[in-house]
């Protein structure tokens, strides 16, 4: 009996400890990122790797999932109302309002937040985050701040680029799958969508940009000694990044859902 | 570009090649069924919270934008029966599947990757023994496996909570919610979301074990195989929905006619 409660216990208090340490090590980078110096080549760095390297595959990706949107929509909207006259704008708003920012923010998760967390774990124990200390660099502006800056910007970016390729690749299939032409395609997604839905794609893509590399270097900080520690935090950011859009995405569309 | 191409199918190849000699080995050589057990069981213990979480909040936001679409036609009553068909059609096994890749086989292939780079795999050979068939068969099917079970659990969950916001966000009742599930939700519609949780399940257990099992170069090697790891397996995952939906609608339509 006492054991169950010291082992509640114990969990309870690394909980507590890693919400504190999360929490100070936000506070750190916000305070740093509006003060100078500021390292502008390594935010263009960091730029270049978030968006140009990760906008092929968020595009493939997307495309594909605009598909089966599109096709999705249709079994349904037949079953129901017995024509798909209205899957246009069903898919456009299912796209513009879910699927292109998460579907974008989780891809941006598996390479760019295990991508940091990696780089950053592997610096940890390597002792090269020491290095750095000694050289009288702070860590947090020197790795954190540039990652979150270009992340933030980049999830807005990859947010409307993804939600525009879906649209464009949803207008394609639908008029070759099926038969809607393209003004018909834009006459029904404009009686559901306005520019309003891809504005709060893009505040969704911001906080998702802003949870990615926050996380993955809190993990990389905390990385343990050997091959097994990087894997772990590697695997352990990317976990908790994605539990942590789909919760944002879940209150946000909530908050959303009050302005239309 | 061009060398990024050849990598690419470099790794396509690759990844024929060894799920060749996978089931070559389980096929003449398999494993003890209380190995695949043992793997399934700790595969599942490690992800069921996790996945329970992602399904419940998938399930609450389809029915929250569900309710924005429906409700502008007053056919509110359909919402109980759409977001479930959507959920378990569509939006569950891929998000699900999403969150297995970043959890499940991540793990898998750090816990490979490090026994690549620590030369456990070298050991595993230098003994005797055949190092697919001790290791790498028991995870491939044990994450096959689980991934079945923790993709219906996720699912169930998703109802739920698609449930509970029907009740607390479009304010209507259980019965309501519940009423138009069975007309809407067809039995093929449950066939096709299993199928697709297996293809997934393959696509991901084939991947995480040979990024895992073909990492080199100590740490950094082992945190290079997790994020290509990440990465080829939400791509894969994606193009295998597109692929299964579109055999799916194909099926359809050939018994539809």
């Amino acid at each position: 009996m006492i054991s169950v409660i010291d082992s509640i216990g114990l969990s309870v208090i690394k909980t507590v400890i890693m919400v504190r340490d999360f929490v100070v090590l936000t506070l750190r980078t916000l305070v740093y990122t509006f003060t100078p110096p500021f390292r502008v080549s390594d935010i263009f760095k960091q730029l270049y790797f978030v968006i140009n390297e990760s906008a092929p595959i968020v595009i493939f990706c997307v495309c594909s999932a605009a598909a089966v949107t599109i096709i999705e929509s249709s079994f349904h909207m037949k079953i129901i109302i017995q024509n798909d006259a209205l899957v246009p704008g069903f898919a456009a708003l299912l796209i513009l309002r879910e699927l292109g920012a998460v579907v974008s923010a989780l891809l941006v998760t598996s390479r760019v937040g295990a991508g940091i967390a990696a780089e950053v774990g592997t610096m940890q124990i390597t002792e090269q985050i020491d290095a750095l200390k000694m050289l009288g660099i702070n860590p947090i502006r020197f790795l954190v701040v540039p990652r979150l800056i270009a992340s933030v910007i980049g999830g807005v970016v990859l947010s409307i680029l993804a939600n525009l390729v879906c649209l464009y690749v949803a207008m394609l299939v639908s008029q070759y799958k099926l038969g809607h032409s393209a003004g018909s395609f834009i006459v029904a997604m404009r009686a559901f969508v306005s520019m309003q839905d891809l504005y709060f794609a893009a505040i969704k893509g911001a906080c998702f940009g802003f949870v990615i590399p926050l996380v993955s270097c809190y993990f990389g900080f905390r990385c343990k000694a050997g091959a097994e520690g990087v894997g772990l935090a590697t695997t352990n950011s990317v976990v908790t990044i994605s539990i942590s859009i789909i919760t944002i995405d879940f209150i946000l569309s909530w908050i959303f859902s009050y302005f239309y | 570009m061009l060398n990024k191409m050849v990598g690419i199918i470099d790794d396509i190849g690759g990844v024929t090649l060894f799920m060749k000699e996978v089931f070559r080995t389980g096929i003449k050589t398999p494993c003890t069924f209380s190995e695949i057990m043992d793997q399934t069981w700790k595969v599942t213990i490690q992800s069921l919270s996790t996945t329970a979480m992602a399904g419940f909040f998938v399930g609450a936001i389809m029915t929250v934008q569900f309710t924005l679409q429906v409700s502008q036609f007053g056919a509110l009553g359909y919402l109980g029966g759409l977001a479930t068909s959507g959920t378990i059609r569509e939006v569950g096994p891929l998000l699900i599947a999403f969150m297995l890749s970043g959890k499940v086989g991540a793990f898998t292939s750090a816990e490979l990757g490090t026994m690549r780079v620590t030369e456990q795999i070298d050991a595993i050979k230098c003994l005797g023994a055949n190092p697919i068939q001790e290791i790498i068969l028991p995870r491939f099917v044990g994450i096959i496996l689980s991934s079945f079970f923790l993709l219906t659990i996720g699912l169930f969950m998703s109802i739920w909570g698609g449930l509970l916001m029907g009740i607390v966000f479009s304010g209507i009742s259980i019965e309501e919610y519940v009423r138009h599930i069975p007309n809407i939700v067809s039995p093929v519609s449950i066939v096709t979301g299993l199928f697709k949780c297996f293809v997934f399940a393959f696509v991901l257990a084939s991947i995480c074990t040979y990024k895992g099992y073909n990492a080199t170069g100590g740490a950094k090697g082992v945190g290079k195989a997790v994020v290509d790891t990440a990465v080829f397996t939400m791509i894969g995952i994606v193009i295998a929905d597109w692929v299964t939906s579109a055999i799916g609608e194909s099926v359809m339509e050939l018994f539809l006619k």
